[in-house]
């Protein structure tokens, strides 16, 4: 060897001993967490964690629509997150698939274990074991403008309790003028309408699938022809913008923000958008009414879970022990307007005197979450069936050709 | 090693560097044509989702296929898609490669303008296109408006015909480059004494057209034709993003079908059925294209 060549050598390992320590400095636990995106609720919280000291989240956010697309080539490519936040309804898809860890032992041994949210505690749970915990807690309801209210002479505290009297509301608010509509639907959106329009079915009595959920009852069950008809009949008198037709959810939650829409679906992420953002609003909030009177709510949001491929599940899981705590609860939930995934915790020294906040928590008390291996593809996909349904129906007219063809793709869909 | 190859005779070594010259090809097709294909075929035949336990149910996905009310539509709206977009890409291309064919001044920029969208990505492409189609900020509703064309913005994708147009529109505008730069190496190869003896013996620019550069060009112009029918056929970024297969459905390309049941639906096995059904149906349509445009002698 030339004494160039040694020194060449020296500096070559000088440089790969250097890097060791580095890797080596990079002492405690980097998890990576996946969440759809809806709102800084989870940045805040994964924040609020990382800001602890100890094990660090690695936080990555999916636009809604894509997220069972993504975690599903992610796992089938071995690369499935640390931590999971999943929209509660595909959770017992995971579940089935064996993506998701069990942590039956763990939530068992929760001093709070029964007091978790039901609704979300169900969903995370398949075949008698538990695979997650409740995180996002959103059980919809109807956000409206006081302001516009009174403008259109109705009682801004009496908002409506029956589709009727929503109707006249909606019609009154449309008679002001001046662009004002008195309701809003984000018309390309399928899941948006999950949440917000099945429970005008529900609350009536109705349903769009049977209660195993193993049948469709589109075509038989009266109520949803009424539930088309009623939102048809909006849609034809023009008490809905025009715009809302081709929202695939972008303005789902902003059309309301503008000040010009009477009356639109919402969840608890919609309390802190309108309040930061549109502050100038005045707000209400009432549960989606029946036909007859009665509520109901769609008991949505996300569950969350330790990924089976995990290499970190103690780490993981304290953080969702951190997450339900009191003191979390209380400071980085119910203080900044948002649902406890703890039942006793709903009303709290925050909540109380704030009737949103309240409202949005009552829903889950009316709330209901399908339980379906198939949720995805019979209500969430942009090109699935309810969103056709509902499209060919409200915006084109053709209520039996809708009916139709929601109970012949739902039937096709659940038999596989 | 270079001892052995000296003792080669002269025909080993020249099949030894033949080889090493077609290797990497060979290569590359192996790595990520063929075995790609064999695995395709082979999930084909299995109940295959995305997540969970495989298992082999012979032909039932493609039978399946022929129950499939949405795969069928796919299909058919694929080829009117096909149909439609096809013949305003290749004679706006023939149109700007007449126009910049010479050599003349600043000649370059032209064409730098029109080939300037053929490298943008289809997906970016299609992100700039809803964005400019939008009821509230985009532009085209802006010019419309301000010319007084018409009297209140347009939902330009809330109609099935309305949706086609556009897309049709700003595929045109994304692609038409590349079949212009494809006839015009096409056009430029032709000799300019044969143009200069038909104008000596009076032809007219039609006549020149289709006695002259038409059938010179008819390599040129079957290989921009088969490229812009396969891309066509193969349609999915412009519907996945723009307009997510709506109005009513009205829009699910074939290839967005095929990524739906395979990663929406986790059914991967019936997404390989489709695509091995798809991959034939190309197959025979390049076929018959290059049959009808072969050279004739």
């Amino acid at each position: 060897m030339t004494p160039r060549r040694i020194v060449f050598a020296v500096l070559i390992m000088a440089l790969c001993i250097g890097a060791l320590p580095l890797s080596a400095q990079d002492e405690g636990v980097t998890m990576t967490m996946w969440v759809r995106n809806i709102g800084d609720q989870v940045q805040e919280l994964v924040d609020a964690w990382n800001d602890r000291g100890g094990s660090q989240i690695e936080l990555t956010v999916i636009p809604p629509n894509e997220f069972v697309t993504k975690m599903g080539a992610a796992i089938a490519a071995g690369e499935s997150p640390d931590i999971a936040s999943i929209d509660l309804i595909y959770a017992p898809a995971f579940a089935a698939a064996g993506q998701l860890l069990d942590i039956t032992d763990w939530v068992d041994a929760l001093p709070y274990a029964d007091d978790l949210i039901p609704a979300h505690s169900e969903l995370g749970t398949y075949e008698g074991r538990k695979y997650a915990v409740p995180f996002l807690i959103e059980g919809s309801f109807i956000i409206y403008n006081k302001g516009l209210f009174e403008a259109a002479g109705l009682d801004p505290e009496a908002p409506p309790t029956t589709w009727d009297e929503l109707l006249e509301a909606a019609r009154a608010i449309s008679a002001i003028g001046d662009e004002t509509y008195g309701y809003y639907f984000a018309g390309a959106c399928a899941g948006c309408n999950a949440f917000t329009y099945l429970p005008f079915i529900w609350a009536s009595g109705g349903d769009v699938l049977s209660d195993d959920y193993s049948e469709a009852t589109i075509a038989t069950d009266p109520i949803v022809r009424e539930a088309l008809e009623y939102y048809r009949l909006m849609w034809e008198e023009g008490l809905i913008p025009e715009g809302a037709s081709i929202d695939d959810g972008g303005s789902f939650v902003s059309a309301f923000g503008t000040g010009t829409i009477g009356m639109a679906g919402t969840g608890a992420f919609g309390i802190n958008v309108y309040r930061n953002d549109h502050p100038e609003l005045d707000l209400g909030a009432f549960h989606i009414p029946g036909k007859d009177g009665g509520a109901a709510s769609f008991g949505g949001g996300d569950v969350i879970a330790i990924g089976s491929g995990t290499q970190h599940p103690e780490e993981a899981w304290e953080f969702l022990e951190w997450m339900m705590s009191d003191e979390t609860q209380l400071e980085l939930y119910a203080a900044r307007n948002r649902t406890t995934v703890r039942v006793s915790m709903l009303e709290n020294e925050y909540s109380k005197d704030d009737p949103l906040v309240l409202t949005a928590a009552s829903a889950l008390a009316v709330g209901k979450s399908p339980y379906s291996l198939v949720y995805n593809d019979l209500f969430n996909d942009p090109n699935g069936p309810w969103l056709e349904m509902i499209q060919i129906a409200i915006l084109d007219g053709d209520i039996d050709g809708a009916l139709q063809l929601g109970q012949d793709r739902f039937t096709q869909i659940i038999e596989g | 090693m270079t001892l052995q190859l000296e003792s080669l005779s002269w025909e080993q070594r020249r099949k030894l560097t033949g080889l090493l010259f077609v290797l990497p090809t060979v290569l590359f097709v192996t790595v990520f044509f063929i075995i790609p294909l064999a695995m395709t075929v082979f999930m084909s035949f299995h109940d295959w989702p995305l997540i969970g336990e495989q298992s082999w149910i012979g032909t039932t996905n493609y039978t399946e296929l022929a129950k499939d009310r949405q795969y069928l539509k796919s299909l058919d709206f694929t080829f009117r898609y096909t149909l439609f977009v096809t013949p305003p890409i290749f004679i706006l291309g023939f149109i700007l490669a007449s126009l910049v064919r010479h050599n003349i001044r600043f000649i370059g920029i032209f064409r730098t303008i029109f080939f300037l969208p053929v490298v943008i990505g289809l997906g970016v492409s299609s992100l700039l296109w809803v964005w400019m189609l939008d009821q509230r900020v985009g532009i085209f509703n802006k010019i419309l408006l301000d010319l007084h064309l018409i009297a209140k913005p347009q939902l330009f994708l809330a109609k099935p015909t309305t949706a086609m147009n556009v897309i049709i529109l700003s595929v045109v505008w994304k692609t038409v480059g590349f079949t212009m730069i494809l006839l015009l190496a096409g056009l430029q190869s032709i000799p300019d004494e044969l143009y200069e003896s038909a104008d000596v013996d009076g032809a007219g620019y039609f006549r020149k057209l289709f006695y002259i550069t038409l059938p010179l060009m008819r390599r040129t112009i079957a290989l921009a034709l088969i490229l812009s029918v396969i891309g066509s056929v193969l349609a999915f970024d412009q519907f996945y993003i723009i307009t997510r297969g709506g109005p009513r459905n009205s829009t699910i390309s074939i290839v967005y079908w095929i990524f739906n049941n395979s990663f929406t639906y986790w059914k991967m096995g019936y997404g390989a059925a489709m695509s091995i059904v798809l991959l034939g149906i190309l197959v025979a349509l390049t076929s018959f294209q290059y049959y009808v445009l072969r050279e004739k002698y």
